[in-house]
């Protein structure tokens, strides 16, 4: 979004993600809660009742939000739930994944937690791949997550800035992300980083990170910590 | 100003190609030919044939309906031809009587009657259809003269320099509430058959048809209103998705507009495929979230939406004319 337009919605002195319009937050952010999904979902609608990520990081946290979600209807317009990616892994991970229901519109993994595309491709649309950040040695950069999306053609694309100003800070590897899978972005992971932690966002990260935002300016940002308070400005 | 071929230069723009919207758009012009050469046999006269709907926006797939009108010129015209024979020609069945494509359409009427009782429902719609997004296989220039004399009609209405012309824009405005209002009319009298599909075209091709409207009458903004008759009748005479594409590339947003052309691009592949059209259709409003596809194209139409939303609020400029014109 445009500083001008930031400016009048009165937003100016808050940031662009701030002023986002649909703005929202992981729940892998309100850690002490984690399996309270019922106090995951509240905590998050405090955010925001448009947007929200529900994080299901390790393969134990799943079987709860599964039993969470069915036969519910949650009140946010955009739900993402991010598949495990951590811990010891169930060899039917994927099939749980498939019950989620419909309206769960995106289910966020990492490459690295990919051990077959074939049976990846069963969540067609809902499957969205997200950039990793440098520790990791694949599916960090525009190349290397094209070998994965030839071989899912429909999955999507979750921009994470902070992963990739980790692997390239001049955000170029970012652009090149958003030249390459443009058309397939669901959402953006909004926060910087420290020690390859997710961290509240530092106002100069928000600037520098500011272009490549308001290329992802009509997708829904996630927010993986905290804002920061306005009088941290 | 630019012309018919936004949606091209989108597409290089983005280095990618919308494959189905290509594929529609040879379709239609491959159709239309086919058509022109069906009524060539019919008797010349001051009259155009117009075909609307996907027709008008080229984007004709497997299933598209033929709906047209026989626009007739000058109240003296003689009613020639006549529906039966241009659907003859056509081979097709002559539309119902009873819908907004059964009778002869009068210019004298879409012009005007525009506001109270004597522009109802039928003549709102003709007269947009003819504006927005039609196409003619016979009488081209009485269809091209028609369009301008219409928006003429609009701009007659205190226009001002460099403002959006609101006349026409509040008509623009309430066809596209009616068509949202009359689907949940339709849905109930019709027991909510075809349910899916309609709902699916109110997401996304209705949305085309009158955001690729609006647009063009906000830009009006750039223009004295000497100048705004030449631009408006241009826009209006080629396809909604080339003026939406324009609208993407002129505010910057080539990443945001690949993404609501994408999104296009797969609902006409769904229409085109005649099992997932079916399944669409037989799609209820109660069952609409265990539907796998019905699920896709509400998502396909969220991000058209949010596409185009994200042209009108996260430009400056739009943001402005869009908190000025749209609300009141």
């Amino acid at each position: 979004m445009s500083a001008v337009v930031a400016a009048d919605r009165g937003a100016r002195d808050l940031g662009p993600v701030r002023a986002h319009h649909a703005l929202g937050i992981s729940t892998g952010v309100f850690a002490d809660a984690r399996g309270a999904w019922p106090d995951l979902v509240e905590a998050a609608l405090g955010v925001s009742r448009d947007v929200v990520e529900l994080s299901a990081m390790s393969y134990n946290e799943l079987p709860g939000l599964l039993s969470y979600l069915d036969g519910r209807t949650l009140p946010f317009r955009y739900v993402s739930v991010h598949a495990p990616v951590k811990g010891d892994r169930v060899y039917n991970v994927l099939s749980q994944l498939a019950t989620l229901p419909l309206w769960v519109r995106s289910i966020v993994t990492h490459p690295d937690a990919i051990d077959s595309l074939p049976a990846h491709g069963q969540l067609t649309h809902r499957l969205v791949l997200e950039n990793m950040d440098d520790r990791k040695t694949y599916g960090r950069t525009a190349d290397e997550l094209a070998e994965l999306f030839a071989e899912l053609p429909a999955a999507g694309f979750c921009l994470d800035v902070a992963h990739a100003w980790s692997v390239d800070p001049t955000m170029s590897s970012a652009h090149e992300l958003l030249d390459a899978f443009r058309s397939r972005l669901r959402h953006v992971h909004v926060s910087s980083l420290r020690d390859g932690r997710h961290v509240t966002l530092r106002r100069a990260d928000e600037e520098l990170f500011t272009d490549v935002l308001a290329r992802c300016r009509d997708v829904p940002w996630i927010l993986e910590a905290p804002l920061r308070e306005k009088a941290d400005f | 100003m630019t012309g018919a071929d936004g949606v091209k230069r989108l597409e290089e723009a983005g280095g990618t190609q919308f494959e189905q919207i290509g594929a529609a758009r040879r379709l239609t012009e491959r159709r239309l030919a086919e058509r022109r050469q069906q009524l060539a046999a019919l008797p010349p006269g001051q009259t155009a044939v117009v075909l609307c709907g996907s027709w008008g926006r080229r984007e004709l797939t497997s299933s598209s309906d033929d709906d047209f009108m026989i626009l007739v010129e000058t109240p003296e015209t003689s009613l020639r031809p006549s529906l039966e024979e241009v659907a003859s020609a056509l081979e097709i069945v002559a539309p119902a009587a009873d819908g907004a494509f059964g009778e002869h359409v009068h210019l004298a009427h879409l012009r005007d009657r525009i506001g109270r009782d004597g522009d109802d429902n039928a003549n709102l719609t003709r007269r947009m259809l003819v504006v927005l997004e039609s196409v003619a296989i016979s009488g081209s220039d009485v269809h091209n003269r028609a369009r301008r004399e219409l928006l003429t009609r609009y701009l007659e209405a205190n226009v001002r320099d460099y403002r959006p012309p609101r006349f026409l824009l509040n008509d623009l405005v309430r066809y596209w509430r009616t068509i949202a209002v009359d689907f949940e009319s339709k849905m109930r009298e019709r027991k909510g058959e075809g349910w899916g599909l309609r709902n699916a075209k109110l997401r996304l091709s209705r949305k085309a048809l009158f955001a690729g409207g609006l647009l063009p009458v906000l830009e009006c903004h750039r223009y004295q209103t000497n100048e705004m008759l030449d631009y408006l009748d241009q826009r209006m005479s080629i396809p909604p998705l080339d003026r939406l594409a324009d609208a993407f590339l002129a505010y910057h947003a080539v990443d945001v507009g690949i993404r609501a052309f994408t999104a296009y691009d797969e609902f006409l592949a769904i229409l085109d495929d005649p099992d997932l059209r079916v399944g669409l259709s037989s799609v209820k409003r109660g069952g609409a979230n265990t539907s796998p596809i019905f699920s896709r194209v509400a998502e396909l139409g969220s991000v058209f939406q949010e596409s185009l939303l994200s042209l009108l609020f996260d430009d400056a400029t739009l943001y402005r004319l869009a908190r000025e014109y749209l609300v009141f």
